[in-house]
C-alpha cells in the first residue's frame, strides 16, 4: 500500500459514434477540463488523443488521474480506462449533476437518440433509437449535405421563419427527395430547414411520449447545439427545455463523476492502490483483488 | 362494339397504365413518375391509347390508384391494396398472398379466391422495405438495376449487415467494400436485409396458399429468391410485376361500369 495517497482527479471518456469527449473533474466533482474531437475510424488513437488533450488543458499528468471511466459506443476501445459504464448511466449522472431536478433527458447524438427518465439523479427508465437515421443527427447531416450548408449555419437560417414546411417522409432517404422537391417548388430555405428540425424532433418526441415527458426537460447531445433544433424541440414538446452550455459532454462528465465515486468507494474500503505506467495507452491500475 | 377499360397507377417512382377488354390486357405502359402527377397521368394515358390504337372516347370507364392517383383525372379512385389484389387475382387465380415491393415501401396482402382483400399490412415509408435501397446500393457498386439479380445469384458468402436503416446501410456497404467483400456478396446481403424487413411485416398476416411477389422489387430475381428463402415459400412473379395495380384499377373500372 505504498501508493495509497491518490491524486484526486478523475476522468471520463465518451467515445461516441461521431464525436469523442473527455472530461476531468476534481475531488468535489467540479469540471477542470473538457475536450471534444471527431471519433474517426481509430477509436484507440482517439481515446489517447482526447485524454492527452484534456490532461494538457487541466495541466495534469496521467499519473494525477486516480480513476478513469470509459463510456459510449466505443468504450471498449479505451485501454487505459479502469472501468466501462454504459452511456445511459453516465448520461443520467452527468445531466443530474448539472440540473439536479431533471426529470426527463432527451439526447440526440450522431447516430442515435435516447430518452431518459431521471428521479433524484438516478436513471429510472429509458428508450433508445439506433435503428433508423430519422430522429438522429445523421438526418441533419444528410439535409445539410443536400442543401450544401454548414450544420450551424442551418440552425440560424431556420430561425428566420415561423412557417416550417411539412416534411411528410419519416425515412431520411425519402425526406432528402422531399427537400429537393420543396426547393424546386420555390419554398423559402428557412421554411424548409425549420421543417427538417420539426420532422426530426417529432420522431424523437414520439419516442419520449412513450415514457411520458415530465418537466424539467434537459436536451443534450451534439444536435442540441443547434439553435434551430432547440426551438423545434420546445415547439413540439410545448414546454421549455434546458440545454447545458456544452451539450456534447454530459456523458463524459457523468463518467468522470462516476469515476470519482468509484475511487472514493475503494478508498473508503482501503482497497485503492495505484500503479500507473507513465506511458499513455499502457496504463496499469491495480485495485486490491482486481489486477491487470 | 367492344368495351375498353383503363387503369392508371401513379406510383412514387413509376407510373403505369393498362387497357383491358373484358379480361385481357390489350396494351400497357410503364414510365417514370416525375414531379407533376397530373401531367404524368395525362401522358401515360395518351401513350397507352396510342399503343392500343384507341381514341379516348373508346374507353368506357377509367380508374386510378397509387400515390398520385387522385390527380390522375380518372372516373374513380381505388386504394392500391385493393388494386394489387385484383390484378394478381386475374394473373394468378391461385395466389392467396401478395407481396408488393414498391418504390417507397412494401405491403403484404392476403386475398380470397375472388380477389377480395382478407387482410394486409403495409410498411411505413422506409427505404429498406422498398426497391429504393437496391437503387442506392446499385449506385455505390456501379451495377445497373437489371444486373443486380443475376450478379447476386453468384454470391458465395452474403455480407452481414448490422443495421436495417438504408442510411446506415449505405455507410456499411462502403465499409464492406473496403474490407474486400465482393459485390455479389454485398448484394445478396442487402437482399437478405430487405427480405428480413418483409418478413417482419408479414407477422400478423397469415401467409397462405401461393405467394405472388409484385412491384418494382419483383424484377430483381435475387431479391425474390431471398424472400422465398426467408419465408419458406415459392413465389409467383408476373411477367410485368409493376403493372398489377394498374390492371387491378382497370378491373375496378370495368366493375363500376357494369354495376
Amino acid at each position: 500500500m505504498e501508493n495509497a495517497t491518490p491524486a484526486l482527479f478523475f476522468a471520463g471518456i465518451d467515445i461516441g459514434s461521431t464525436m469523442s469527449k473527455a472530461v476531468i473533474v476534481d475531488a468535489d466533482g467540479a469540471m477542470r477540463a473538457y475536450v471534444v474531437g471527431p471519433t474517426g475510424a481509430e477509436h484507440r488513437l482517439r481515446a489517447n488523443r482526447v485524454m492527452e488533450d484534456a490532461l494538457q488543458k487541466a495541466v495534469l499528468a496521467l499519473d494525477d488521474i486516480a480513476y478513469i471511466v470509459s463510456t459510449g459506443y466505443g468504450r471498449v476501445n479505451v485501454p487505459f480506462a479502469d472501468k466501462q459504464i454504459t452511456e445511459l448511466t453516465c448520461h443520467a449522472r452527468g445531466v443530474a449533476s448539472l440540473f439536479p431536478n431533471v426529470k426527463t433527458a432527451i439526447d440526440i447524438g450522431g447516430q442515435d437518440a435516447k430518452v431518459l427518465k431521471i428521479r433524484n439523479g438516478r436513471l429510472i427508465d429509458f428508450l433508445t433509437n439506433d435503428k433508423c437515421a430519422a430522429g438522429t443527427g445523421r438526418f441533419l447531416e444528410v439535409a445539410a449535405e443536400t442543401l450544401g450548408l454548414d450544420l450551424n449555419e442551418m440552425g440560424h437560417i431556420s430561425l428566420q421563419t415561423d412557417m416550417p414546411v411539412k416534411i411528410n417522409s419519416l425515412c431520411t432517404i425519402f425526406a432528402q427527395q422531399e427537400i429537393i422537391s420543396r426547393l424546386s417548388e420555390g419554398t423559402p430555405l428557412p421554411d424548409i430547414l425549420a421543417g427538417v428540425y420539426i420532422a426530426i424532433t417529432t420522431r424523437v418526441v414520439k419516442l419520449a411520449r412513450q415514457l411520458k415527458v415530465e418537466p424539467p426537460v434537459v436536451f443534450t447531445g451534439g444536435v442540441a447545439k443547434n439553435v434551430g433544433m432547440v426551438k423545434a424541440m420546445e415547439t413540439v414538446l410545448g414546454m421549455p427545455v434546458l440545454v447545458p452550455q456544452e451539450p456534447l459532454i454530459t456523458g463524459a462528465l457523468g463518467a468522470a463523476i462516476l469515476a470519482r465515486d468509484q475511487a472514493f468507494q475503494l478508498i473508503q474500503k482501503d482497497e485503492y492502490r495505484v500503479r500507473r505506467d507513465k506511458k499513455l495507452g499502457e496504463a496499469i491500475i491495480d485495485f486490491g483483488e482486481k489486477s491487470r | 362494339m367492344i368495351d375498353y377499360f383503363l387503369g392508371i397507377d401513379i406510383g412514387s417512382v413509376g407510373s403505369k397504365a393498362a387497357i383491358i377488354d373484358g379480361n385481357k390486357i390489350i396494351a400497357s405502359v410503364v414510365v417514370p413518375s416525375g414531379t407533376n402527377y397530373a401531367t404524368t397521368a395525362a401522358s401515360v394515358k395518351e401513350e397507352v391509347l396510342n399503343k392500343a390504337g384507341l381514341q379516348p372516347q373508346d374507353i368506357k370507364s377509367s380508374a386510378a390508384t397509387g400515390t398520385g392517383g387522385r390527380n390522375a383525372g380518372a372516373d374513380s379512385y381505388h386504394g392500391v391494396i385493393v388494386c394489387d389484389a385484383r390484378g394478381v387475382n386475374m394473373t394468378f387465380p391461385s395466389a392467396r398472398t401478395v407481396i408488393d415491393i414498391g418504390g417507397q415501401g412494401s405491403q403484404i396482402i392476403t386475398v380470397d379466391e375472388a380477389g377480395k382483400v382478407t387482410n394486409f399490412n403495409a410498411s411505413e415509408i422506409c427505404a429498406t422495405g422498398s426497391a429504393r435501397l437496391l437503387q442506392l446500393v446499385a449506385r455505390i457498386l456501379q451495377v445497373s438495376m437489371e444486373d443486380i439479380g443475376p450478379l447476386s445469384m453468384k454470391a458465395s458468402k452474403p455480407s452481414n449487415f448490422s443495421t436495417s436503416c438504408s442510411v446506415f446501410l449505405e455507410t456499411e456497404v462502403i465499409t464492406r467494400i473496403a474490407q474486400g467483400d465482393r459485390p455479389e456478396d454485398i448484394l445478396a446481403g442487402i437482399h437478405r436485409s430487405i427480405a428480413e424487413k418483409v418478413s417482419a411485416m408479414s407477422r400478423g398476416v397469415n401467409i397462405q396458399g401461393d405467394v405472388a411477389v409484385i412491384g418494382g422489387g419483383a424484377l430483381d430475381t435475387g431479391l425474390v429468391r431471398s424472400i422465398e428463402e426467408k419465408l419458406g415459400v415459392k413465389a409467383l412473379v408476373p411477367e410485368n410485376p409493376r403493372l398489377m395495380a394498374a390492371l387491378g384499377a382497370a378491373l375496378s373500372a370495368r366493375d363500376q361500369h357494369t354495376k
